[in-house]
């Protein structure tokens, strides 16, 4: 399994994926801290992490289902590409461990991409001043938060990229992605809960509302996040469990 | 040569589906849109201008910049496989033919596109009970964001004739719609394709344009039109291809 998952990382080795992603991370940090910095010179009032956390949690609704299927895109069309499907089974090769290999190596893509947006975000408010109020708890239940939510957008998006050989339907369904997570607030609960996408919303540890026409940051205690995190978690195995069974069956 | 290349566009065309990511992201908006007006009519109160603003917003902003990516990425991604670029650029025909023929199809595609959220912007605006006169000014905004779509799609087919990724030019293609929006807040937008969109379809600002800012918006979808096509028809003759 370590061979095949160094032998994923081996091939993406020149396609400067990494870089890409943090390029396109940041362009979202910087519409972020933008609005950020808009913010709080309005209300200085505001307790300075929460609206930073709540912009980065709304922010990621909208770019990293798009980030995920890009990334996910060029590590499963390389094979379409270059016609390689046979020639690695041929090295008897299981598909569904090659299926993991390819879901582990995006995810480490993405949990890099997510550790650099925690960096960031820490960076900026202590160049803010916040040093002494620096929230650890709501950080690491963010950080959480949005692993768990990318886990699951990577085992459907890695589906639909290998299954189909047309990229550009993978590609819409990270659009719709990014555009439901953006937008999935204004869902209601019993329908929110089915798009995984609007998580990066649902599982932040900072609420925003409008009370009297003014915005207010509530923190969510972790342990009230746990029964949609669960959902989420069953939600991911299922669509993995499919798209493994789906795609080890599959004709080349 | 050029009617040449058009059919044979055409054909690689039949069978690649694209228009089911055409159709989709359309809906999507007006979907999403017009809920959302139906949800604030309170506020909304500029009936068709109003339904404008919600189902338009997404759709300029965000669905139409990636959807040209998808087309530009898409017409050129039967030459990135299978060694296609060697076949095609020792086919008898001009460069510039190629590049004008994926150019032409993909413009068609486009004023699809404009159509088919015109017709669903005025069935929205139907069922949500709107008076039957709509305004005429959409036409011109639907026209003027045909005219910077093609804009935008000289911008992405540099890209997608160049890089072999199918993914990669339309993340770039994101970005940019991003960095079009900051131009067009920073009153910077004439000088951007996607913020030639932005101005063009009249979703963040309706107030119009004035005859000199017409020109301007003209002048810099034609230069950047001509500047990117030559720059892409030069590229495709002067360096070797990588099949």
């Amino acid at each position: 399994m370590i061979q095949l998952l160094s032998l994923e990382f081996y091939k993406i080795r020149r396609k400067r994926l990494f870089l890409m992603a943090t390029l396109f991370l940041g362009v979202e940090l910087a519409g972020a801290f933008m609005a950020v910095s808009m913010s709080l010179a309005r209300h200085p009032d505001q307790e300075e992490w929460m609206p930073l956390l709540a912009t980065l949690s709304s922010m990621n609704g909208l770019f990293l289902p798009i980030l995920s299927a890009v990334c996910v895109s060029r590590i499963s069309d390389m094979e379409h590409k270059g016609n390689t499907w046979k020639l690695l089974l041929s090295v008897s090769v299981r598909r569904g461990q090659l299926y993991l290999a390819k879901y582990i190596c995006a995810c480490v893509i993405l949990l890099g991409v997510s550790l650099l947006q925690i960096a960031a975000a820490a960076a900026f408010g202590i160049g803010k001043g916040l040093w002494e109020s620096f929230p650890l708890g709501l950080m690491v239940q963010f950080m959480a938060g949005t692993l768990l939510t990318n886990m699951v957008i990577i085992a459907l998006q890695q589906w639909l990229s290998l299954a189909v050989k047309n990229q550009a339907f993978a590609l819409c369904l990270g659009m719709l992605g990014g555009f439901f997570g953006m937008t999935g607030d204004f869902f209601p609960q019993a329908v929110r809960q089915y798009f995984i996408w609007s998580n990066y919303n649902g599982l932040s540890p900072v609420r925003q509302s409008y009370v009297d026409n003014a915005i207010q940051f509530t923190a969510i205690d972790g342990g009230a996040l746990l029964p949609q995190a669960s959902i989420l978690v069953v939600l991911g195995v299922v669509i993995y469990i499919a798209g493994s069974r789906h795609i080890s069956r599959q004709d080349i | 040569m050029l009617k040449q290349t058009l059919s044979a566009e055409w054909l690689k065309l039949r069978r690649l589906r694209i228009w089911i990511v055409l159709l989709a992201l359309p809906v999507a908006s007006v979907l999403i849109g017009s809920a959302n007006y139906a949800m604030n009519q309170g506020v909304l109160q500029k009936e068709w201008y109003s339904l404008w603003t919600q189902v338009g917003l997404f759709y300029s902003e965000f669905f139409f910049p990636v959807l040209i990516a998808i087309c530009c990425a898409a017409l050129c991604r039967l030459e990135h496989m299978n060694k296609n670029w060697n076949m095609i650029m020792t086919a008898p025909v001009s460069v510039a033919s190629i590049y004008y023929a994926k150019m032409v199809i993909c413009a068609v595609l486009l004023l699809l596109v404009q159509f088919f959220f015109f017709l669903l912007y005025i069935a929205a605006g139907h069922l949500l009970g709107l008076p039957a006169q709509f305004s005429s000014e959409v036409i011109g905004w639907m026209v003027r964001g045909w005219i910077a779509s093609l804009s935008i799609a000289a911008l992405q087919f540099s890209l997608s004739l160049v890089i072999r990724s199918f993914a990669l030019p339309i993340g770039i293609g994101l970005c940019a719609a991003f960095a079009g929006l900051g131009m067009y807040v920073a009153k910077l937008g004439m000088f951007f394709p996607h913020s030639l969109l932005s101005i063009g379809m009249g979703v963040l600002g309706q107030g119009g344009l004035s005859p000199h800012q017409q020109f301007i918006w003209v002048l810099m979808n034609l230069l950047y039109f001509i500047i990117l096509s030559i720059y892409s028809i030069r590229r495709m003759s002067q360096r070797d291809v990588i099949a």
